[in-house]
């Protein structure tokens, strides 16, 4: 039996150790919010916050979490950036299918939780690891800048 | 002018003996030690061969199964997706291309029809039951220090294999390297044809792993420099030599370039795991050594392997001393402003996602390029190799998994983003250009790829 701190609980979970964590959080806790993409850490969608650091959770081994806190999707919204990012993501209409869309609003918490005034070649550098194949770049972008100016 | 072409002649002579000596001297992989040797019947110092104790009253083919894995037979003779020994495995030399053969009991294509002193005889002496030569490629110049007894127990093992039938692949040899004949010429300078013989000076410990490293594993075959007539110079033992377009790095004790600033902990675990904490995983052919070979040496055994490594003399080579300090969190620092922009880019979108700015992995140990030799080498072979195949291995931690990138990205990408991890995270930045991808790509043509989908 695993112990994992998940969104700020402690849950159990009866999991081998070398279960990647997206399967722990999406069969096992029924945290469906983080997507399945490609399976070997290239697309960014089941991005989750390990530590405060953005971590593709297909590639960590549930056995490797460790006591780091884990942050889905599902909780990312009480954390302060997590709160200003998704209000930006609204107010922009920023996902267009949305399947990527977790993914990206987890990487861009984190990075505003790391450099809270980005440029764009922050935002380059920090959000090349997520792919939107509906193209949503540009107000992905356009919507960090926002979060980034939004008062807590 | 008699007497000038007289002394010429006598003085090539001396030149062409002392040289013959020399290369003699280089071809005795023990010869560092100094000291007596003995031959094993006489050794009063406890078993050095056959199995270790905890195996020592099981069967002749549960033993034989234990030295095939410690001969590390397995890697060779299986080619990528394919059935286990059964040869078909692409070596891709300076002067041509060389299949392993099938070593399953297959009568007609494998060894099936094998007598014992033909299969001796293949084992020490590279001569194949038909009567040909085989080439140095098959280790026999290192096997041929293992026991009569080890040998046999391999094969009672290999014969209670499925056989399988796969005729051998024809080698592509160019003039004059494809007359086997001539390979008895060689045998007469470089194969000792000799059975181990023990060390009184040096510990059984020593001795036993003396045997698991030269007449097994033969660590030297990819490990030690090989000279002009491609057999290994064991003056520069264990310094390092690029093999099947992969680098094996400087094993000997020099802080630097090789192993000497490893803990006894860290060699044990890397042997025995193919990864130890701060010094990375194992990738390409040593990776398959862990997972074909090492993994499966009882700790004792490791422990020998551990001492007989910590006891070569340190050898300076080319690489420089591994930078052990991550790189700063953010990609705007660190020493990579003269590298082109486009490593930067590939590697925040395909790389930092594991291996991070820092090169200190969230995801695990494997993943941190922190400390690793081969980010540490400034000729970025592993580097550049690892990103064409990447690494597929299963531990007993689980499935190790890197993409291979070599078929999605061009030869440029690859070489622009070695250069920059090299520079990003090791001692020096690589100067690969797209050729030099290219023939990587070629001299590991059969690496197996890492699967597309390993979670799927």
């Amino acid at each position: 039996m695993l112990t994992l701190i998940i969104n700020g609980q402690s849950r159990q979970v009866d999991a081998p150790e070398d279960m990647p964590l997206l399967w722990v959080l999406r069969d096992h806790l029924n945290l469906v919010g983080t997507k399945y993409g490609c399976g070997i850490a290239q697309c960014g969608v089941c991005t989750v916050h390990v530590g405060g650091k953005p971590v593709r959770s297909c590639q960590l081994a549930v056995g490797d979490v460790g006591t780091r806190a884990v942050v889905t999707i599902e909780g990312i919204g009480n954390t302060p950036n997590g709160a200003k990012v998704q209000q930006a993501w609204i107010e922009g209409a920023v996902p267009q299918c949305g399947y990527c869309q977790a993914g990206q609003i987890m990487s861009a918490t984190a990075l505003l939780d790391s450099n809270p005034h980005p440029d764009d070649s922050d935002i380059d550098a920090a959000m090349a690891g997520n792919l939107c194949r509906c193209g949503t770049y540009i107000r992905i972008r356009r919507a960090i800048k926002d979060a980034a100016v939004r008062s807590a | 002018m008699r007497k000038v072409i007289g002394v010429i002649g006598a003085g090539i002579f001396v030149v062409a003996l002392g040289f013959a000596g020399w290369t003699l001297l280089g071809r005795d992989p023990m010869s560092f030690a100094g000291g007596s040797t003995v031959a094993l019947q006489d050794y009063q110092g406890g078993a050095i061969t056959g199995v270790p104790t905890e195996l020592a009253s099981a069967d002749l083919v549960k033993r034989g199964e234990y030295l095939t894995h410690a001969a590390d037979c397995q890697a060779c003779h299986t080619a990528p997706n394919n059935a286990p020994f059964a040869g078909g495995f692409a070596f891709n030399m300076p002067f041509g291309t060389i299949y392993s053969t099938n070593i399953t009991p297959d009568k007609q294509t494998g060894i099936g029809h094998y007598t014992d002193a033909q299969f001796l005889a293949v084992v020490h002496r590279g001569i194949r039951a038909d009567g040909e030569k085989l080439y140095p490629a098959m280790p026999y110049t290192s096997y041929s220090s293992m026991t009569d007894e080890d040998a046999l127990a391999i094969k009672a093992y290999l014969f209670t294999l499925a056989p399988v039938h796969a005729p051998a692949k024809q080698n592509q040899l160019s003039w004059p390297y494809n007359q086997r004949g001539l390979l008895a010429l060689w045998d007469v300078v470089f194969n000792p044809d000799e059975r181990f013989r023990p060390n009184t000076g040096q510990s059984k410990q020593w001795n036993r792993g003396a045997y698991l490293a030269e007449s097994m594993g033969h660590c030297g075959e990819c490990h030690t420099p090989r000279n002009l007539a491609y057999a290994l110079d064991n003056h520069r033992k264990f310094s390092g030599a690029l093999t099947a377009g992969w680098r094996a790095y400087n094993i000997t004790a020099d802080k630097n370039s090789g192993i000497g600033d490893w803990s006894d902990e860290d060699v044990y675990l890397y042997l025995s795991t193919g990864h130890a904490n701060g010094h990375g995983g194992a990738a390409g052919p040593m990776g398959e050594a862990a997972d074909d070979s090492l993994s499966y040496l009882l700790p004792d055994d490791v422990h020998a392997l551990v001492t007989y490594l910590r006891s070569i003399p340190a050898q300076a080579s080319d690489l420089p001393r591994t930078v052990t300090v991550p790189a700063p969190a953010s990609y705007k620092e660190g020493p990579v402003a003269t590298f082109d922009s486009r490593g930067e880019k590939i590697f925040a979108g395909a790389c930092a996602s594991c291996h991070d700015w820092t090169g200190v992995s969230q995801v695990n140990g494997y993943a941190t390029l922190t400390g690793v030799r081969a980010v540490n080498d400034p000729s970025a072979t592993n580097v550049a190799q690892t990103v064409i195949n990447g690494v597929n291995r299963k531990t007993a931690e689980g499935k190790i998994f890197m993409p291979a990138f070599g078929e999605g990205y061009s030869d440029d990408d690859i070489a622009t983003v070695a250069n920059y991890v090299t520079a990003r995270f090791g001692a020096k930045g690589a100067q690969l250009t797209g050729g030099d991808v290219a023939n990587l790509r070629k001299q590991s043509a059969q690496q197996p790829k890492s699967q597309e989908t390993p979670n799927g």
